[in-house]
């Protein structure tokens, strides 16, 4: 019986899922490592535990699960997350540990390019929003802050590359984690001049670009046997786990759009197309060529709800979050939708799409005599969910989207799928395999098997287990809150600079 | 309850349940050599613990089982007592037959599960990486209703039955994906320890110690470490000796002997097999690929 195997690298653990090819999964394993912050801002790992564990979790499946059951690994793929930047000397040793995505040390790179004319031409080239999580302003802090490690670094690669590296012994990337870099061109499939002017560094400084289906790779002897692969086994480059889970959960069917909500939140699109407007800065990421990720990442999701609960809620009882949200929820779920004209701008740290402001800050509107606690239960989760909609509504003007696909353990509970449904007033689709990013790559990897005839038919392979249908009487009452809610979140660009300068002068 | 044991082909009752192999509740008065003996079944297991405290195998692991815990044994997994015998005290199981192909858990025809739900529920229960389920009193609850229906057999009484089963495998699986989410705290309180084993890399450390830096109990350590980081302690401390003898080959000119002491290997000849195992090649010809 064959196999395909999906590796995913992840923010903080390695994940290798076994699929049969009829997208049944056999096994899977995990391994986690840490994140570690050394300094405020920084956001580091470690590329040789990094490497072991993706060693052991990838051995223990195959040699423990896949090899016993006589498997035969067809094919194995790569997804890993976007934005890490590790410097390699001339023999691929890392000279630092990896800054992950999280990583803000490249505040101040960030913002004097985000605010001159060339940042603006090189979010429109490359697709990657201006922000410190960008590795183009990593690199560029490494030069500016770190000019010692800067001229020894033969390599600036990222944690896929890495490990890929040390399988192979040569340096390759994939167009779409190479998409969300800032450093490359979009549009021509190359790096981009104006950004490696700007990093300081020539394209050889970085791996070959190759597409996601590329099939190159060429794993050592030693690792080959390890993973008990045959001469026939397709090794493919793969993905972005962004880029993946997105097509996972949605496909490209036309009019979907994916809503995530866990510590953070986003929503995205899939399109032929790039998304382009004048003064927002959505992300531009390429799945595949002809294919992009079109989306804008709020700040203020579970984070929000965490703070609610331990401030106000006092659920101490719970030794866990997901019991005190399951309480937080029913306490909301008793108020009617509007929370009896109570408004929450939800914006505790600072907010990326779509007001880009990092000195938003949060506030409860409209507060009368005859408002209980629950109502500030209620609409805090509104004031969450409408956020989320500011990002959907502003790429609605540029896509239609007929229906949403959500993702991510807060959107995926029943009482947030509802009403995630109301509030956009879509029907919202719920997935029945709950790891996105892994369906995706199966989907991409059985495509190049010619299992599937196309990578549209793969996508429907995995349909929707539960759909929430919007109440329309719902949504009029959320539609009347929200114009409140989008004219105090723009109304309020003055006082957020006022009142973040006092709170920074505490 | 009082005991009993429903076998498919021995006794009517099971008759029209041809997916369920045994259903049974027994109390164990006194020690009896290979009631209990470490093997692997084709059948999906349910047991859960009446009374007495019971030393399972399950898998690669050993657990500790209580009064009021499930334990969930997959197709193919290893299962049974080390010591080979059924502890003092009282439990109930039942055995399901699943569809074909046997390695997986699948609920066939009589299963009223909503197909989606049941694709959802059987990936949930497969990849599931804890088998035991504390304080699961439900299925006690469970299994003395399909009792009371097996015996009297009142109208209805077929597809009562069936769906109590359902009810119990949405019980679990509903159980299994609140663990999941369970661990937010966890890996704070896990990281401070990691930063201690790194500044004390060459120390012998044991999981004893290990568990007191952090507050707890060896066994809920173990568990817990299992859970939130895919490897037992030990074998994660092995990655981390493993990274830094990785760090150390690229990038100084210790002997393997030092490196083997600089990262806490009790030999030079104990980090030479260890580092072949995890990365394919000996510490030598890593250092020869990579310099």
């Amino acid at each position: 019986m064959d196999c395909i195997i999906t590796i995913e690298i992840g923010t903080s653990h390695v994940r290798a899922v076994a699929f049969k090819l009829n997208g049944q999964i056999i096994d899977s394993r995990k391994g986690t490592y840490p994140t570690f912050h050394p300094l405020p801002h920084y956001s580091e790992q470690d590329p040789e535990q990094v490497f072991v564990t993706f060693l052991n979790v990838v051995r223990g499946l195959i040699s423990e699960k896949i090899r016993p059951q006589k498997y035969n690994i067809s094919a194995i793929g790569f997804s890993a997350a976007m934005h890490s930047v590790l410097p390699v000397d001339e023999k691929g040793v890392p000279l630092t540990n990896v800054m992950i995505w999280s990583d803000n040390r490249a505040k101040k790179e960030a913002e004097s390019l985000k605010s001159s004319p060339q940042g603006k031409s090189i979010y429109q080239a490359t697709g990657t929003p201006i922000h410190p999580m960008s590795p183009l302003v990593k690199i560029a802090w490494i030069k500016n802050e770190n000019p010692e490690v800067f001229n020894r670094t033969h390599k600036f690669i990222s944690l896929k590359e890495y490990i890929l590296f040390q399988l192979t012994g040569s340096y390759y990337i994939d167009y779409s984690l190479a998409s969300a870099t800032g450093l490359f061109n979009i549009t021509e499939l190359n790096w981009e001049e104006q950004s490696l002017a700007f990093a300081g560094i020539n394209a050889d400084k970085l791996s070959q670009p190759v597409p996601v289906l590329f099939s190159g790779l060429k794993i050592r002897k030693g690792f080959r046997g390890m993973f008990a692969l045959s001469a026939a086994t397709k090794i493919i480059i793969g993905a972005s786990d962004g880029c993946l889970a997105t097509f996972g959960a949605a496909g490209r069917g036309k009019g979907r759009a994916t809503v995530t909500l866990d510590t953070t939140g986003a929503v995205r699109i899939i399109d032929k197309k790039q998304l382009h407007t004048e003064d927002r800065q959505f992300f531009n990421y390429l799945l595949f060529e002809g294919c992009f990720v079109s989306g804008g990442p709020t700040n203020n999701g579970g984070s929000v709800f965490e703070w609610f609960n331990r401030q106000f809620l006092r659920n101490t009882g719970f030794s866990d979050y997901d019991a005190a949200f399951s309480k937080m929820f029913s306490e909301a779920a008793q108020v009617p939708p509007g929370s009896a004209g109570l408004i929450f701008l939800p914006y505790l740290l600072g907010e990326r799409a779509p007001l880009w402001n990092a000195n938003a800050r949060g506030s409860y509107f409209g507060i009368n005599i005859n408002h209980k606690k629950k109502h500030f239960v209620r609409a805090t989760v509104e004031g969450v969910i409408y956020e989320l909609f500011s990002i959907g509504k502003l790429l609605q003007e540029h896509r239609p989207i007929k229906e949403l696909y959500v993702n991510g353990y807060l959107a995926t509970l029943p009482f947030l799928s509802q009403l995630i449904a109301d509030v956009f007033n879509k029907p919202v689709h719920v997935n029945s395999s709950t790891d996105s990013s892994a369906t995706g790559l199966f989907f991409l990897l059985a495509t190049e098997l010619g299992i599937f005839n196309s990578l549209e038919e793969a996508s429907v392979a995995d349909s929707s287990y539960r759909i929430f249908t919007p109440n329309t009487s719902d949504n009029v009452v959320y539609m009347r809150y929200y114009e409140v809610f989008e004219r105090l979140s723009n109304k309020l660009t003055e006082e957020f600079e006022l009142i973040a300068k006092l709170q920074q002068g505490v | 309850m009082h005991r009993f044991l429903f076998k498919q082909g021995e006794c009517a009752q099971l008759q029209p349940f041809s997916h369920i192999s045994e259903f049974g509740c027994k109390k164990i008065h006194n020690v009896q050599l290979h009631s209990l003996d470490v093997t692997s079944s084709d059948q999906l297991l349910i047991y859960f613990i009446l009374e007495g405290k019971h030393e399972w195998l399950i898998g690669d692991q050993n657990y500790i089982l209580y009064p009021g815990d499930l334990a969930l044994i997959l197709p193919g997994k290893l299962f049974g007592n080390p010591k080979g015998f059924l502890d003092l005290g009282a439990i109930m199981w039942l055995s399901l037959i699943p569809g074909r192909p046997c390695t997986h858990v699948a609920f066939d025809n009589w299963s009223s599960l909503h197909k989606p739900e049941n694709r959802v529920i059987q990936n949930l229960l497969t990849v599931n990486a804890k088998p035991v389920i504390n304080n699961f009193s439900l299925a006690g609850e469970i299994f003395h209703h399909m009792f009371t229906e097996l015996t009297l057999a009142e109208i209805g009484y077929r597809s009562r039955v069936n769906q109590l089963i359902d009810e119990l495998l949405i019980s679990l699986a509903r159980q299994i994906s609140r663990q999941e989410n369970k661990r937010r705290d966890f890996p704070q309180i896990f990281l401070k320890l990691e930063e201690t084993l790194r500044q004390n890399l060459s120390h012998q450390w044991s999981v004893e110690e290990m568990a007191a830096l952090v507050g707890l109990g060896t066994t809920s350590f173990t568990e817990k470490v299992k859970s939130f980081t895919g490897f037992s302690p030990l074998n994660y401390l092995i990655n981390i000796r493993i990274s830094e003898s990785i760090k150390l080959l690229k990038r100084t000119e210790f002997s393997v002997t030092q490196i083997a002491l600089e990262t806490g290997f009790y030999s030079s000849q104990h980090f030479a097999t260890t580092f072949k195992k995890i990365t394919g090649y000996t510490p030598m010809h890593f250092k020869k690929n990579n310099t």
